[in-house]
């Protein structure tokens, strides 16, 4: 009995290391995954690696803006940029950068920001002043929120320490030995307003911090956990029709039926694409349920453009059986299939941003990524559901998707063996 | 109407170096059934898969209805229907599903395709299966309906590719049946088979491939009578070998004897006298009979005879 276990194991052994596709799904795919996810999540794990850029409009005539950019610089998370190509930035470059996708973040100082924090205490009315944060709409809460807390700490500080001793002076002056409880109490609050620059206590902090988008684009909605998820997974669930797709194909090669309907009146092109439609109509069922259900069970915005939607998930379900066909003409066993699927479809996923955001990723990464469809339709559907965007903003993504399905399909059809 | 619904000339189909069909020809007859007969890898599935327009031949040539293979393809695909090897199904299928199916790619539609598939059904005895997945079929149910699904569109010609292999005797004897009735009915048919029994039984003529070659074509009376009354093949001592070979070329019922292998092949008229007369020779000679065996006159000992192997090796 033992005999037969190790010949049966022995035999089983034999299969696997002679099934390339089967050694890949085992091996390489774990190793692909690790170290895809390693490098594109570098910048949250390692300090002083992968810092965050914060680009700076610095238009304060006094020196209260720059400390505050010198502290934030000091930090190993982030990397304050001033200028842009040797010239001081202004907002309108900051603005394009923020569009073009360079860069996620901006902060505005105003011109009076000094001023305000350095402002009489005694003025009979107090001077209050903003700063911007410009953020690309579908940057999620969870990278921004934190940015502007640590920028709103160090203003309290800044402004408790340039409003701090004024406000002590004028009490001291204001003050008077016979003052009356109510008087007293009335001075108690005014002390703290005033030693913490109108953060406590008053009707309104001389300093906000206001977050708005670059010009151009519009908010449909702040991106919450869903509107950053759903988009991600969803690309990253349509694209296993490539494993439905390939498995299909090579079991219909495995058990003869492609040889029964290759002798049937019915030619190639017409068995192949007979093959694909219930795949590409099953990918945008699958889309439109997992849209659907996000919108109508979690609130989910799907932005303002029907035609913009269509236009995304028809490229995106093309692109993805497109990639079945591929996958189906490499493969030859389903094995293969299963392993190529996996090494793929989780590599592009991750590069692509589906799993993490790309703008976290280091720099080379993120261009990277622009190699996967997955990217390039995350990025379509962030227009759409969360920048506000219409179709004719869209199209030029949807072109790429569509360029990527041709190529997909193109040389599936070319590799593809009916036997 | 042609004379012959097929006619092969000629026929090579090359893999590399190897010639899996070399120079093979023959014609076949409307409503006749014609059977290739060979071991595994004698070029059976190769001839059967290039007359069904799934491999290209590299020379020679084939008609089929009149019509040229590797001209006319798209006239010859729907006279001919095809029952592979495999059981070409779908298995989550059921067997309704699965005709229709098949039945659509060949155009039926409406009230014309359920009607045939409530036919086929019925022909092969799996009416009261008509709604069941295909996967919970027996091996020999799962035949029926392979077959039935290479009949849904009428063809004229039905190739079947060893439609037993793997089938319970039940299932045997009811395909046998089910081949004979198609016949009856008229329709061509090629059947390839490493099964003599079943070429003997079905076939009106049996072509003997072997290596890609036919090395033998006539129906399967004429076949067997390239035996005679059978072959004795008998093992003696090799230096006995060429003192008896002339002895026995005389004897009566022998009608060729040779040395074979390191044994003697006597070809006889009659296998049972012929076997007394030897037996009386190598005594009377005092020649030790070291092994014997009888070849009874059928399409197994005629391969063997041709090819000096076994059907099933």
């Amino acid at each position: 009995m033992l005999k037969q276990i190790l010949a049966s194991a022995w035999k089983d052994l034999k299969i696997f290391f002679k099934d390339p596709g089967a050694v890949a799904l085992i091996f390489l795919q774990p190793f692909m995954f690790i170290v895809v996810m390693s490098y594109a999540l570098s910048g949250l794990f390692e300090p002083g690696e992968g810092q965050i850029q914060l680009l700076a409009v610095n238009q304060d005539r006094g020196t209260q803006a720059a400390a505050i950019l010198r502290q934030l610089d000091e930090m190993d998370a982030f990397q304050v940029e001033t200028t842009w190509e040797g010239q001081p930035l202004s907002r309108e470059v900051a603005e394009k950068l923020i569009v073009g996708g360079k860069r996620t973040l901006a902060l505005v100082f105003p011109p009076d920001f000094s001023e305000v924090l350095e402002q009489d205490p005694a003025a009979a009315q107090r001077r209050t002043t903003r700063i911007l944060a410009i953020v690309d709409p579908a940057t999620s809460s969870q990278f921004v929120e934190p940015i502007l807390g640590t920028l709103q700490g160090l203003i309290e500080r800044r402004t408790y320490m340039a409003m701090m001793p004024r406000g002590l002076d004028h009490l001291f002056e204001w003050l008077a030995p016979q003052t009356p409880v109510e008087q007293r109490e009335a001075f108690k609050a005014q002390a703290q307003e005033s030693m913490s620059g109108g953060l406590v206590g008053g009707t309104e902090p001389v300093v906000t911090v206001e977050r708005t988008t670059p010009a151009g684009m519009q908010v449909e909605q702040y991106p919450d956990t869903f509107q950053q998820n759903v988009p991600g997974y969803t690309i990253y669930g349509i694209f296993w029709i490539v494993r439905l797709l390939a498995d299909s194909v090579l079991r219909e090669k495995r058990e003869g039926t492609f040889r029964r309907l290759l002798v049937a009146p019915m030619n190639r092109a017409v068995m192949l694409a007979g093959k694909l439609v219930p795949y590409y109509i099953i990918n945008l069922i699958q889309l439109a349920i997992m849209l659907g259900a996000s919108s109508l069970l979690f609130g989910m915005s799907l932005g303002h453009s029907p035609g913009g939607l269509v236009a995304v998930s028809l490229a995106a379900a093309a692109t993805a059986t497109g990639l079945g066909v591929l996958v189906s003409a490499l493969a030859r066993t389903e094995a293969q299939a299963g392993g190529l699927t996996i090494l793929l479809l989780l590599t592009m996923a991750a590069l692509g941003g589906c799993f993490v955001p790309r703008f976290i990723m280091p720099g080379w990464l993120m261009t990277m990524g622009l190699i996967t469809p997955h990217a390039w339709a995350l990025d379509a559907y962030q227009d759409l559901l969360v920048r506000g965007y219409g179709l004719w903003e869209v199209l030029p993504k949807v072109g790429v998707l569509a360029a990527f399905a041709a190529a997909f399909f193109g040389i599936g059809v070319w590799r593809f063996r009916f036997e | 109407m042609p004379d012959s619904m097929i006619e092969i000339d000629g026929l090579v189909k090359k893999y590399g170096d190897r010639v899996a069909v070399n120079k093979v020809s023959f014609h076949v007859q409307e409503g006749e059934i014609f059977g290739l007969l060979g071991p595994n890898g004698a070029g059976k599935t190769t001839t059967i898969s290039i007359l069904a327009t799934l491999l290209p031949p590299d020379e020679g040539q084939v008609i089929i209805g009149g019509y040229d293979l590797q001209r006319e393809t798209g006239r010859i695909k729907p006279l001919i229907g095809f029952v592979p090897q495999e059981l070409a199904l779908y298995p989550t299928l059921s067997a309704w599903d699965n005709l229709a199916f098949f039945g659509r790619i060949y155009g039926l539609r409406g009230t014309a395709l359920k009607e045939r598939i409530a036919a086929m059904l019925d022909l092969v005895g799996l009416r009261d299966r008509a709604g069941d997945a295909v996967r919970t079929f027996s091996g020999g149910m799962k035949r029926r309906l392979n077959i039935a699904a290479g009949l849904i569109h009428r063809p004229r010609v039905l190739f079947l590719d060893e439609p037993t292999v793997g089938v319970d005797p039940q299932s045997r004897n009811f395909i046998f049946e089910h081949v004979e009735r198609l016949k009856a009915e008229g329709m061509t048919i090629i059947y390839t088979t490493h099964y003599m029994e079943e070429a003997g039984r079905l076939c009106d003529r049996v072509a003997i491939m072997d290596e890609g070659r036919i090395l033998a074509l006539d129906t399967s009376r004429g076949l067997i009578g390239l035996l005679g009354g059978g072959v004795i093949h008998v093992g003696v001592a090799a230096e006995a070998i060429e003192d008896l070979l002339p002895a026995i070329r005389t004897l009566p019922h022998v009608r060729a004897a040779s040395a074979q292998d390191g044994r003697l092949k006597i070809e006889t008229s009659e296998a049972r006298p012929a076997l007394l007369e030897l037996i009386e020779l190598c005594n009377a000679r005092d020649v030790p009979i070291l092994s014997l065996e009888v070849l009874e006159p059928n399409l197994e000992s005629v391969f063997l005879h041709l090819t000096g192997k076994r059907l099933r090796d």
